[in-house]
Formats: structure tokens, C-alpha cells, sequence
């Protein structure tokens, strides 16, 4: 810096100390950027933007009239925010607040199906919990005895209406018979749906209560969609919940999960806690369509990552570590140390193998989708076991998905100088971490009969052999590690300021991090006072994720949410389906990832969809958009009422024009709307779906 | 002459920014012109479930086979015969051709070296291309697009149907930073959809005229990429699209996606690798033999593909199509009429470059000493190996050990392609 411009940013600042607007001449001068501030007028917004899914109408001024800082304060203290409004929404979703094991035996999985089916397992007695599985096992037989007459695809149950039409081309006669009787109950059972939806509700439910599975099933296969919907019409939450269980019980799970995470994006008032919940999902991420993860997740994300999403990070770690969702996700639930009890005796012939195989037929005994023979590395043993003619079941060993991942997923990093031995080392510290009764939704257990013995040495240090003590002093050690420290700073930075950070906010969030023994709420506090996050380079610098993209549409236009299965499947096309992100890296949060030609026409479509009232179970507030603006007498004032509402007014001149000239298109003003109130709303649905649309509001 | 082309390219693609009155064939001829002349394609075709190769591919020439099949086998005197050793299934006559005219070759015995019996993981180790990695972000397919040889795109311009995958989602295989685009229905590419009506082609302007005029440079190059493509795509009139005369595609989703990938690669919209998927192989109860679940599924996997081959006609020369599937299925049947989840299966290799009419790889045979673990067949050619070759040879791809970090398939390629 040379002497004279040194100077002037002594007077700059003497100017800045005596004047009010001194924020405004730091701004203007160049290359002093990072203490530049953002305006104040777009300070609220700016946090809104960062630290929720999105303003909704009337929030900038709720957060002025509290004070910007105080209204951080208040998001980083979850507790003290209500949020009944929320929970009284999210009441009739039952399976939220279930514990895995009774989740299992309402909404059984397959398995578990196929084994009351065939004896292995007892039917319960709950006369609802009965019916479910009355329901599963026909469907089950009715598969079976499908796939044994050969024709058609094994697919999903209703799908014999489109096997008959694709299939009659090479039909032998006796299939031709077949179908020939299937279009006569088919007719009959479209007689029985008609009746059946001109029912009151609770008649209908009682009378669907009371029919034979066979029945019941032919009922609803002969329905079209649209008209399944209407099955469902008038029903209470429960009765509702009753019949999808019992057409699809694991769906029931998926669902209500599906549907809070959206539920409580939009409407909780607890906003930054639901970001961060997101965030840290995502840190951790599990795929919710592996296996036994169908019914994990929900608890995984409700006792695991919730809990601990402003809290202390290792306590999230040592969460994760033994949640069985994990365990099950990267595989160390059937790690076994090769020199434990389980890996000597497993491996070699039957002397004294009861205890491995007592610990197989957990895993074994409702045929868990995971065999015994599938471990990973040792192919050099299987070879030769093969080789020698030995019964085919390779010696079962380590497996390091997990330990791999905890350290350049979860702690680490990539670059946090950790190597292959390493990975080794924590694999073997972590055997016997599993989980008891997968299949059954069971927890977490530590089986010593896994754990391999021994000392182990991780990062340079030695882990004296200590049972299942070892995970929890290796896992404290990950999290207080600087790496860590830094790793979590970076991509918290990334999530709330740029795709770049500097790296000079990076270092004071870390020193934060090291100093508070991980304390996330601190390191948020570091993060959310810094100029960084005010700076005028970090205003709208984030393009939004889909889920950040269509929740904010949401919230924005003041949005009713009835389904919200809808937004759900419209993240589904815009390539973020909620807990489907199948690798453990979770989805990205860099622009790069989101903006392509096919999301791009997708964001188009959904923001036309929701403006214009198209998206089913969703409906605009059109009141909340023109609220408190005078009633636009033309489309002038119009489109800046809308740009108001939806932008806060901050709209390129490119955008506002072309909104303004498409408004003249004559397509889009048929003669046939002669109401001026149906002209204006149809207008206004235009509008709102082209500032939905535009380029500004796919940023944050 | 390239000179000149690159011109004309340059300069009518400054001439898309800001108008929206460009008419379609010139946006069509500037990417024919990147990608057409000389530029090789790829399909790849994904068999979801773990098919089973040993009745598909079936080695008939082998009495182990109908000793460990008593009731799946492929009776001989139904088999196809290839070589005297293996034969094709009899639902699968629509490859006859293909293999007679020496442009399908058969690797038997690939898959992938990683021992996971779940559908899960097996499929994520080979769409990533890295078995036994867990956290590899991109595809194989997305790396081998990103470390592609550059010539072509020096005159900065790439088609965005590139890379396309058929499907509402972009499967792993292609999920990376390079763009690739999901395509579920070709005649649904746009904005406002059928839903919109009339006023369609004027929201579609308005949102081009946003973006174009955007000072954001991250969604303004996207923004002008997305509405090209939207109009070359119109441009090719996907509605009205007619086969090319006895191309019958089988009815079903398999046979819709090759038909679109088919329109694709003959409206000339620069594709240059394309991806499809087919379901339902994982067949543990009665699997059936030359009737059954099995003879169905080949049948409508054999007819859509031949197909296609018939549709895209002297396209073929320049194209190379490969299937794979996550794993095989026991060399012994079941007790329940099926098969369980193996290990080695069968890929075919269909295209003008390739040196067809031969089964490649070392056939470990069904004795049960040759076993894996005892019960599946062996993998003696990686299914790395195979892609590396496809992509080297004709694709002209130099930098394998990117696309699969940690493997050089170099020294065994097969020899399948020219």
C-alpha cells in the first residue's frame, strides 16, 4: 500500500468514525472491498436470504422492526422461538414420533411380510396392525402367484391394467382365458368403486375396512388415479394413514418423512434450526432408499442430526457414529475385526463357530439383503477357499467404508492428512459398532465378538485396546482435530456466504471452532458478525439449491401447502429428491452443480406451475402478494407490486421490461375472460411465474 | 475449410445472444457442424437387477450348465448356436443379425471385480466406475466427457444434447461437472409444457429474453444454452417422428428411450453419448427358460435394440453401443425356479467399429473348481476393461486413468474395436 493511499483510508475511516453514513463511503471506496457493507436498506433481506428457505410476505419488516442482529440471536436460540404452528401441521404425520421397532411392526417392510407369510414371524393382533398385514400378504401372494403363471413383468401391485394392454399381442389362449375373466371382475370391481366413492366418508372408510384383501385390491386397481384421490376425500389423517399403510406400508414412512422436511421448511417459524438440520443431513447424508434405511431414517434425522444441529459438534458426530442408519448406510454394522472372536471363527471350518453364527442369523434370519459372503476385499482368500472346494462361505472381514468416509466426509477432509493406514487403523477401531436386529429396527450395540483385538494407532497416536471405548476416543479426536476445525468452517462458509470463501473468515470461524470445543452456535455467531457475510460481493452470491429454490417460491408467495407430495416430486425433477442422494458426499451446494439447460427449464416450469395455481394441493395467496400495495390500476404498477412482494423490489431493468412486454401478448389476454377481477388474477399469475422464473430470484 | 466452418460457427452463435428470432435450422446447422463429419458416439445401456448372463448368453457347449439348470436351462435344441460353445437365447433372434454381419460382439464372463452382492452397491461401483469406492462423486461416463480431447470444442461451442440420458433423473453413470441433460420425454422439452397452450411460445421468449439479457454470467451462459437446445429440439420436430422403415420398437419403456435416443441422434443434434436403462432382471423365482420372465425381458431388451440399430442406419458406423448389468446371477438354480445374486455376466458390444461375430474374454467355465466363491462365475475380463477400450479406441479418449483412477485397462484391452 503506498503512503497517500494509506492516508486516505485514515481519513476514510476518521470520516467513517464521525459520520452515520459511514457504511455508504466505505463502500464507495474501491479496494477496500471485504469492509465494504452491505446496504442497509437489503441488510434483513440479506439474512432472511441466508439464515431461512426464503422471506415470506411481511418478514423483512417483522426482522427491521425487531433489529436486524437481535433477530440472529433469536434464530440461533431455536428454544425460545414457538412453534406450534408447525407441530399442529405436522400432528397427523404419526410415524415422526415413532420409535424404529414399532415403526417396523405398523409399516412392515417385505421381509418381514414374507416372514409372517410363511410362518416365520407372528401376525400382530392389533386389529389395524392386522389389516395392514393381511393386505401386504395377498399383494405378496398375488405377485408370487403372477410370477408363476410367467406372464407379464414381476412389477409393482395395480400394475395389471397396463401388463393386459402391452402384453395381448403374443398371449397364448390360456392367458387370453386368463385376461378374458380379469376384465369381467375388473368390471365388477368398477361397479363396486363407483358405489364406494358416492359413500359419506366415514361409510366409505368402514365399507373398504371390510372387504377381503382380493376385493379391496381389485377395488383400487380398477380406479384411475385421480379417482384414488378421491377415495381418500374427507377422511381424518388416521383413516387416511390406515389405507396407505395397508397399500404400502414403508411409502407411509418415506412420506410423512418427505412431507415434514417440506412441511417444516416452509412453516416453521424455527428457521435457521431447520437450515442447519438440512445442512447437517446433508454433512452426514444416508440414502433413504437402501434397505433397512427406508425405516432408519426418520429417527436418524429426528434423534440424531436434530438435536445437535446448533449444538456441539462431536456430540453430532458420536450421534451419527451409532445411529443405525449410518451403521447400515456405509456397511460397518458387518465390519468384523479378521483376528475377533467372530473373524477366527467364521472364517475356518466349524470348530467353535456357534457365537459368529449366532451373531450371522441376526443379520440372517428374516434373509437380510446383505449375505454373509459379501464382504469386501479378502479375494485372495475367497479364491482360494473356492479353489480348495470348501462350502462357500468366505472368511467375513473388515469392511472401511465408514472409516473412510468419517474422515474425508465428516471431520477431516479430503486433505486433512490422514492416509490409507489410517483408514485401516479406525476400521478396526470401529468393529463391533453394529446394530442389533437390523432388519427388526433395532439400535446400536457394541459386540465385542467383532471387535479386533489390540492396540491400533490413528493419526500418529496409539489407541490402546479398550473395547468400544476406542471409537469414542478416536471419533473425540476427529472432532477436535484443526483439520476439522477448518473443514467444517470452510463448508459452513460455503453454505452461508459464497461458493469461494475468503479464507481469511475461514481461519477466524476454525479459531472459533478450536477455542469453544466445536461449539457450532459460536462458530455461526463468528460466521453471521463477520464484514464477510455483509459484504456487498456476498449479496445474492448463492444460486439456490432446488429444495432452496422451490421453498422459497413457496414461502415468498405466501403459499398453502395441502400437498406437499407435489413439491416433493417437482424436487424429484430438478434432481434433488429429498434423502435420495445416493453417495455419502450429499448434494452440492455449489452453483455448478444446479445450473444446467434441463434444471433450468425445470425451475421455468415449476415457478409458471405454482404462479398460475397448476401444481396439485397447492395454492398461491394471491391477497398476500398485492397486500398492502394500492390495487394496480395498470400493468405497470402491476409488475412492480409483484416484483415488490416477490424480490423486494430488487429486479433488473432487463427483467422488469420483458415481464412488461409479455403482458401485451395477446395470447395470454383471450377475449373469452371478460371479468376484469379473472383478467387480473390470470395476469398476476403470468407475472409472479416469469419473477419466479427470472434470473434474480434463483439466487440467495 | 475448417477455418471457414469455425467462422460461420462463431459467428452465428454471437448472432443467438439477444434475438430470439434466429431461425432453427442455422442454430441446428452450427452444431451439426461441431459434431457431425468424423464425430463418434457411444450408447450405453444399463440392465437394472443383475441380469443372467448364463441364460442369456447361454454356453450351451458345456454339460456343467444343464447339470446345475435342471429346470432353467436353455434346452440345446433351443439355444441359437454362436460358436458351438455359447448361443444366444431364442427370445434374443433379433441379435441373430447383428452378430451374422459381424457388428455385435459378446464379452462373457465381465463384471466387475468387487464381490458386493448388493444391487445397491454393485450398481453404484459401476456407474461410478470406481468398485469399492464408496464416495466418488461423478460418473465414469461424466469423466470420460470431461477429459475428452478438445478439438472439436476450440471453437467454444458445445450441443446440449452432448450427453443425454433418457429418464427423469441423470443417472449415476453420468452425474458429473460436465453437462449432461435428463431427458424423460422429448416432445415435453420446454417451457410451460402442453399445459400452457397458446401462451407457451411467448413465456418461453420472455424467460429467453431474461436471461439473455442478465448480467449474471453463471445463468446467462446456461440461460442461452438452455433456449438453443429448446429450439433445436423443436427444430427437429420430435412429434412427428416416423422410424426408419422395420425398425419395430417393442412397446415399453426401454423401447420409447432407444427410440428417442434414435430421434436424437438423427435430428443431428450433436449427441454424442447417450444412456438408457432397463429394469426388472432380478429374477429369483421362477426366472422361466425359453418361456417366462426371462424370455420376456430378453425379448423386448433384443427387439429395442436391434431396432434402434435398424432406426439409426448409416449412423451405426460412427456409433458404438455397449450394455452392462451390476452383477450375474448363481450358476446354479435355486429352490425356487431362479437364480441368486452371482458375480461375472455378459456384455454385448454393438457398433460399425467393432470386430463383431466373436465371443472375447477368457471363459473360466462352470466346473465347480473354477467357481467364484464357490458359486458364480468368474470375472476374467474387467468391466472397466471393456468401456476403456470403447473410449480409447473409439473415442479417441486419452486419459483412461482419470475415468478409472487406479486401473489401466491399456494392456488388456481385447481387441474388439478396429
Amino acid at each position: 500500500m503506498t503512503e497517500r493511499s494509506r492516508r486516505t483510508t485514515v481519513v476514510l475511516i476518521t470520516l467513517a468514525l464521525l459520520s452515520g453514513s459511514a457504511s455508504l463511503l466505505l463502500a464507495k471506496s474501491k479496494g477496500k472491498k471485504s469492509e465494504a457493507q452491505i446496504d442497509d436498506s437489503k441488510r434483513a433481506l440479506h439474512a432472511l436470504n441466508r439464515l431461512t428457505f426464503g422471506p415470506r410476505p411481511g418478514d423483512i419488516e417483522k426482522v427491521n422492526a425487531m433489529g436486524v442482529d437481535k433477530w440472529i440471536d433469536l434464530q440461533l436460540s431455536p428454544e425460545k422461538i414457538n412453534d406450534s404452528a408447525v407441530e399442529a401441521r405436522l400432528e397427523p404425520f404419526r410415524t415422526l414420533k415413532m420409535d424404529t421397532r414399532t415403526m417396523v411392526q405398523n409399516f412392515p417392510p417385505p421381509k418381514v411380510i414374507k416372514a409372517v407369510a410363511d410362518g416365520r414371524l407372528r401376525m400382530p393382533s392389533d386389529p389395524k396392525e392386522s389389516a395392514v398385514y393381511e393386505a401386504q400378504i395377498d399383494a405378496y401372494k398375488n405377485r408370487a402367484e403372477r410370477k408363476a403363471q410367467g406372464d407379464g413383468k414381476p412389477g409393482a401391485p395395480g400394475d395389471d391394467i397396463a401388463d393386459a394392454a402391452t402384453g395381448e399381442m403374443n398371449m397364448s389362449p390360456e392367458a387370453k382365458e386368463r385376461s378374458l375373466q380379469q376384465q369381467q371382475s375388473r368390471n365388477y370391481a368398477q361397479a363396486e368403486a363407483d358405489t364406494l366413492l358416492k359413500k359419506s366418508p366415514q361409510d366409505r372408510f368402514s365399507a373398504i375396512m371390510k372387504m377381503t384383501p382380493e376385493d379391496r385390491r381389485a377395488t383400487v386397481q380398477a380406479l384411475r388415479p385421480e379417482e384414488r384421490e378421491k377415495l381418500f376425500e374427507g377422511l381424518s389423517p388416521e383413516q387416511r394413514e390406515q389405507l396407505q399403510a395397508m397399500a404400502n406400508p414403508q411409502g407411509v414412512i418415506s412420506n410423512e418423512l418427505v412431507q415434514s422436511k417440506l412441511l417444516r421448511a416452509v412453516y416453521s417459524e424455527r428457521q435457521l434450526d431447520e437450515v442447519m438440520t438440512d445442512f447437517w443431513f446433508n454433512h452426514f447424508n444416508v440414502f433413504a432408499q437402501k434397505g433397512a434405511d427406508r425405516f432408519l431414517t426418520t429417527s436418524y434425522e429426528r434423534d440424531a442430526i436434530r438435536p445437535h444441529a446448533l449444538g456441539k459438534f462431536k456430540d453430532l458426530l458420536m450421534a451419527t457414529a451409532t445411529h443405525p442408519a449410518m451403521l447400515f448406510y456405509l456397511d460397518n454394522f458387518e465390519s468384523v475385526g479378521p483376528n475377533s472372536q467372530a473373524g477366527l471363527n467364521g472364517g475356518r471350518g466349524n470348530r467353535g463357530n456357534n457365537q459368529a453364527r449366532r451373531h450371522e442369523t441376526l443379520f440372517q434370519r428374516l434373509g437380510i439383503t446383505k449375505r454373509p459372503n459379501n464382504r469386501r476385499p479378502q479375494r485372495s482368500d475367497s479364491n482360494t477357499m473356492a479353489k480348495a472346494g470348501a462350502a462357500p462361505r468366505p472368511k467375513r472381514g473388515l469392511n472401511e467404508n465408514y472409516a473412510r468416509e468419517l474422515m474425508e466426509l465428516h471431520t477431516l477432509g479430503v486433505d486433512g492428512g490422514y492416509t490409507q493406514k489410517d483408514i485401516i487403523e479406525v476400521a478396526k477401531v470401529l468393529t463391533g459398532w453394529t446394530i442389533k436386529q437390523p432388519q427388526l429396527g433395532g439400535d446400536y450395540e457394541f459386540n465385542e465378538r467383532l471387535h479386533e483385538p489390540g492396540d491400533k494407532n490413528v493419526l500418529g497416536q496409539r489407541i490402546k485396546e479398550d473395547g468400544e471405548k476406542e471409537g469414542k476416543k478416536v471419533l473425540e479426536m476427529l472432532a477436535k482435530h484443526p483439520s476439522t476445525a477448518k473443514f467444517i468452517s470452510r463448508k459452513l462458509a460455503m453454505r452461508f456466504v459464497s461458493d469461494t470463501p475468503p479464507e481469511a473468515l475461514v481461519d477466524r470461524m476454525a479459531a472459533t471452532y478450536l477455542k469453544s470445543d466445536g461449539d457450532i452456535k459460536e462458530v455461526l455467531r463468528t460466521l453471521f458478525k463477520s464484514p464477510e457475510f455483509w459484504s456487498p460481493d456476498a449479496y445474492r452470491a448463492k444460486v439456490k439449491t432446488p429444495l432452496e429454490f422451490v421453498v422459497s417460491a413457496v414461502r415468498v408467495t405466501g403459499t398453502d401447502v395441502n400437498n406437499s407430495q407435489t413439491l416433493a416430486q417437482a424436487l424429484q425433477r430438478l434432481g434433488m429428491p429429498l434423502y435420495g442422494m445416493q453417495p455419502p458426499t450429499g448434494y452440492s451446494m455449489k452453483a455448478e452443480a444446479w445450473v444446467n439447460t434441463a434444471a433450468l427449464l425445470n425451475r421455468m416450469n415449476f415457478a409458471l406451475g405454482l404462479a398460475s395455481g397448476k401444481l396439485r394441493g397447492i395454492n398461491i395467496n394471491k391477497d398476500a402478494i398485492l397486500k398492502d400495495a394500492p390495487p394496480p390500476t395498470d400493468a405497470d404498477s402491476e409488475v412492480a407490486v409483484v416484483a415488490n412482494a416477490l424480490l423486494a423490489g430488487d429486479i433488473s431493468q432487463q427483467t422488469r421490461a420483458t415481464i412488461r412486454k409479455q403482458l401485451d401478448d395477446p395470447a395470454l389476454n383471450p377475449r373469452s375472460i371478460k371479468d376484469s377481477e379473472r383478467l387480473r388474477d390470470s395476469q398476476l399469475g403470468i407475472i409472479a411465474g416469469l419473477v419466479l422464473g427470472s434470473p434474480e430470484f434463483q439466487r440467495r | 475449410m475448417a477455418v471457414t466452418r469455425r467462422v460461420f460457427l462463431k459467428n452465428s452463435a454471437l448472432a443467438v445472444v439477444g434475438t430470439t428470432a434466429i431461425p432453427s435450422f442455422l442454430t441446428r446447422a452450427a452444431f451439426a457442424d461441431v459434431n457431425g463429419g468424423g464425430k463418434k458416439r457411444m450408447v450405453v445401456l444399463f440392465q437394472r437387477g443383475a441380469a443372467d448372463g448364463l441364460n442369456i448368453v447361454v454356453p450351451h457347449g458345456e454339460p456343467t450348465y444343464y447339470q446345475m439348470r435342471p429346470t432353467i436351462a436353455i434346452p440345446r435344441a433351443s439355444v441359437i448356436d454362436l460358436d458351438g460353445l455359447f448361443g444366444l437365447h431364442p427370445s434374443m433372434a433379433a441379435f441373430k443379425p447383428l452378430w451374422d454381419s459381424k457388428q455385435l460382439a459378446i464379452i462373457h464372463a465381465s463384471g466387475s471385480p468387487d464381490n458386493s452382492r448388493s444391487h445397491f452397491d454393485a450398481q453404484d461401483y459401476m456407474e461410478s466406475g470406481t468398485p469399492g469406492v464408496k464416495s466418488t462423486e461423478d460418473g465414469w461416463l461424466n469423466r470420460a466427457l470431461q477429459t475428452e480431447v478438445q478439438h472439436h470444442e476450440s471453437a467454444n461451442k458445445v450441443s446440449p444434447f452432448k450427453a443425454v440420458a433418457l429418464g427423469t433423473a441423470l443417472p449415476r453413470t453420468l452425474a458429473g461437472s460436465y453437462p449432461a441433460v435428463a431427458i424423460s420425454n422429448i416432445n415435453e422439452f420446454g417451457v410451460g409444457g402442453r399445459a400452457a397452450g397458446p401462451a407457451a411460445g411467448g413465456l418461453s421468449n420472455s424467460f429467453e429474453s431474461m436471461y439473455a439479457q442478465s448480467v449474471d454470467s453463471v445463468l446467462h451462459g446456461t440461460g442461452q444454452e438452455t433456449f438453443e437446445a429448446v429450439k433445436m429440439l423443436k427444430s427437429a420436430d420430435p412429434a412427428r417422428y416416423t422410424p426408419a422403415a422395420g425398425a419395430n420398437y417393442p412397446r415399453g419403456r426401454f423401447g420409447d428411450s432407444l427410440r428417442q435416443v434414435a430421434q436424437l441422434l438423427k435430428a443431428d443434434l450433436g449427441v454424442e453419448v447417450a444412456f438408457a436403462d432397463i429394469g426388472g432382471w432380478d429374477h429369483h423365482v421362477n426366472e422361466g427358460s425359453t418361456q417366462g420372465q426371462i424370455a420376456n425381458l430378453t425379448r423386448e431388451f433384443s427387439q429395442a435394440i436391434a431396432a434402434f440399430w435398424t432406426d439409426i442406419g448409416d449412423l451405426g458406423a460412427d456409433t458404438v453401443l455397449v450394455t452392462m448389468s451390476e452383477f450375474g446371477r448363481t450358476a446354479r438354480e435355486n429352490g425356487s425356479r431362479g437364480t441368486d445374486h452371482g458375480h461375472a455376466n455378459v456384455m454385448f458390444v454393438l457398433g460399425g467399429p467393432v470386430k463383431g461375430g466373436k465371443v472375447y474374454g477368457r471363459w473360466p467355465g462352470l466346473d465347480s473348481r473354477h467357481l467364484y466363491e464357490g458359486r458364480d462365475l468368474e470375472v476374467t475380463t474387467d468391466f472397466r476393461t471393456v468401456l476403456g477400450e470403447g473410449l480409447s479406441r473409439h473415442m479417441g479418449n486419452r486419459q483412461l486413468a482419470t475415468v478409472f483412477p487406479g486401473f489401466s485397462p491399456e494392456s488388456k484391452l481385447l481387441n474388439f474395436i478396429r
